[in-house]
């Protein structure tokens, strides 16, 4: 499957600040492009249930909404700090990286 | 967690409250920890608030912190780094979640007589160095969570500094703790700004008091140094002019309102619980301000006394308003000063009292005491 596209908003934590990127896998780096695609790969991306905050009850996490558009439809995921799964942190760190960067364009 | 042996259910509570007050050091400790475990297990909180912190405090030591490292991972709680007692580490960061869980534990102790976050002496536990540039701390529940700001990126791009260096950020997520055990406001719209604000109150009377400092030398700034010098601005929030804590071209301006006016509608942020909160942060300083000296003293105990006692899970902006002016005609006397400023303070940010009972009278230098003679009959009756 061909990832295309992917959409990432952060809200909430403890200074309340949003940050969002759309990214567009074509106009990244062919490495960055890769790892990505690896990442969603890695985590069966299509196959995590659409709503994992199972606590939103929990203050000053961040709350994370992942849309991933590939070549057979779009599947967006919703998830907090705690609920995370460990395999998804690594890609919450680049897509929150970059998504900074692009603020400081 | 705890183990629980027969004994839990012969001894009645009122005789191992006994023995928790008079028993032997070992004795106490043993005497608590069953009365701890057989609240948990039967739910009576009566009974263990019948005998006083002072108790807790001379069996279990009080204030027991953990701070555990998390290297850097998702994990929590981590490897222990720093236990009660132990001396300073060479990680700043580890030294300054335990001296900030304790500073924030002397104030609820020593001001509010609230032994820990439950009142009932909980470890407080701190993980530090969570994840990788996580500019972010939180409190999950049960323990405090902090990250490392943008370590991962060069110091030029640097935005946040690790989360520990503000000690009102501290009083913040142990605050959470405290609303979780008492008002419980849901994390949402107005209740989880309430929820915000309560934070923000305690987290920065956390640190005048450790810096015994009064209302008006007090910069009323939340996250003071947690900005690095790339940002503009001097903070993340300030309850004395809220929407002023920075403006930057990457980080964008402070969101937060100080009025009901510019109350802000959002989905985002669980419906803006860290912009609206400005508003009743606003009402505090307000109040504080006008009282002047210690901001602890008098408008932190009405506060206190209304998230302990008088805010529910549901409360909105405008219950705590007329709650606050209860409580401090409760607190300080119908009428008092004490009980006028909050009625300023809320009337300034939008939320003029309503049903809060009768019209203050005009200042005659009443208060407390006034309040106080009047109800044994040395002071004529209220106009």
């Amino acid at each position: 499957m061909q990832v295309e596209r992917i959409k990432f908003e952060r809200t909430g934590g403890f200074a309340g600040m949003r940050i969002a990127k759309d990214l567009k896998l074509d106009d990244l780096p062919d490495e960055q492009a890769k790892t990505i695609s690896e990442l969603l790969d890695d985590l069966d991306f299509e196959e995590l249930p659409e709503q994992m905050m199972n606590d939103s009850n929990m203050p000053d996490q961040f709350t994370y909404t992942i849309t991933v558009e590939t070549n057979k439809g779009e599947h967006t995921v919703t998830t907090g700090d705690a609920s995370a799964p460990e395999k998804m942190q690594e890609l919450l760190e680049l897509l929150n990286r970059l998504a900074r960067n692009q603020k400081k364009q | 967690m705890h183990k629980h042996f027969p004994v839990n259910c012969i001894v009645p509570p009122h005789i191992l409250t006994n023995i928790a007050t008079k028993g032997t050091d070992g004795q106490k400790n043993l005497a608590i920890s069953t009365l701890k475990t057989s609240e948990q297990m039967r739910g009576q909180r009566q009974a263990l608030s019948e005998f006083s912190a002072a108790a807790f405090r001379v069996a279990v030591g009080g204030k027991e912190r953990v701070v555990y490292d998390a290297k850097n991972g998702s994990s929590l709680p981590g490897t222990i780094a720093r236990k009660e007692g132990e001396g300073a580490t060479a990680d700043v960061t580890v030294n300054e979640a335990y001296d900030g869980s304790g500073y924030t534990y002397d104030l609820y102790n020593e001001v509010y007589q609230r032994n820990s976050i439950d009142g009932n002496g909980m470890r407080l536990d701190s993980t530090v160095h969570y994840r990788v540039g996580y500019d972010n701390a939180f409190w999950d529940g049960e323990q405090m969570v902090y990250g490392d700001g943008d370590e991962n990126l060069p110091v030029s791009e640097r935005l946040f500094n690790r989360f520990t260096i503000a000690l009102d950020v501290i009083g913040h997520e142990l605050t959470h703790g405290v609303t979780q055990f008492e008002a419980k406001l849901t994390y949402s719209q107005q209740p989880g700004a309430l929820n915000e604000s309560m934070s923000d109150v305690f987290g920065s009377l956390v640190k005048q008091y450790n810096l015994q400092q009064a209302a008006t030398a007090a910069d009323w700034l939340i996250g003071q140094g947690l900005l690095t010098e790339n940002v503009k601005g001097v903070a993340l929030r300030s309850m004395k002019a809220p929407g002023t804590a920075y403006d930057d071209p990457v980080l964008g301006k402070d969101p937060q309102p100080g009025h009901m006016k510019d109350y802000v509608n959002t989905l985002s942020d669980n419906g803006g619980v860290h912009i609206n909160s400005g508003i009743p942060n606003h009402a505090f300083y307000i109040i504080a301000t006008e009282l002047g000296g210690y901001a602890w003293e008098k408008a932190g105990q009405i506060w206190y006394v209304t998230l302990k006692n008088k805010l529910t899970a549901s409360s909105k902006f405008q219950d705590c308003a007329n709650l606050t002016y209860q409580a401090a005609g409760e607190l300080f006397g119908a009428g008092s000063i004490e009980q006028q400023a909050v009625q300023k303070g809320w009337a300034e940010v939008g939320l003029p009292v309503d049903g809060g009972g009768p019209t203050p009278p005009p200042s005659d230098g009443g208060g407390c005491l006034e309040a106080l003679l009047r109800l044994v009959g040395a002071a004529p009756a209220k106009r």
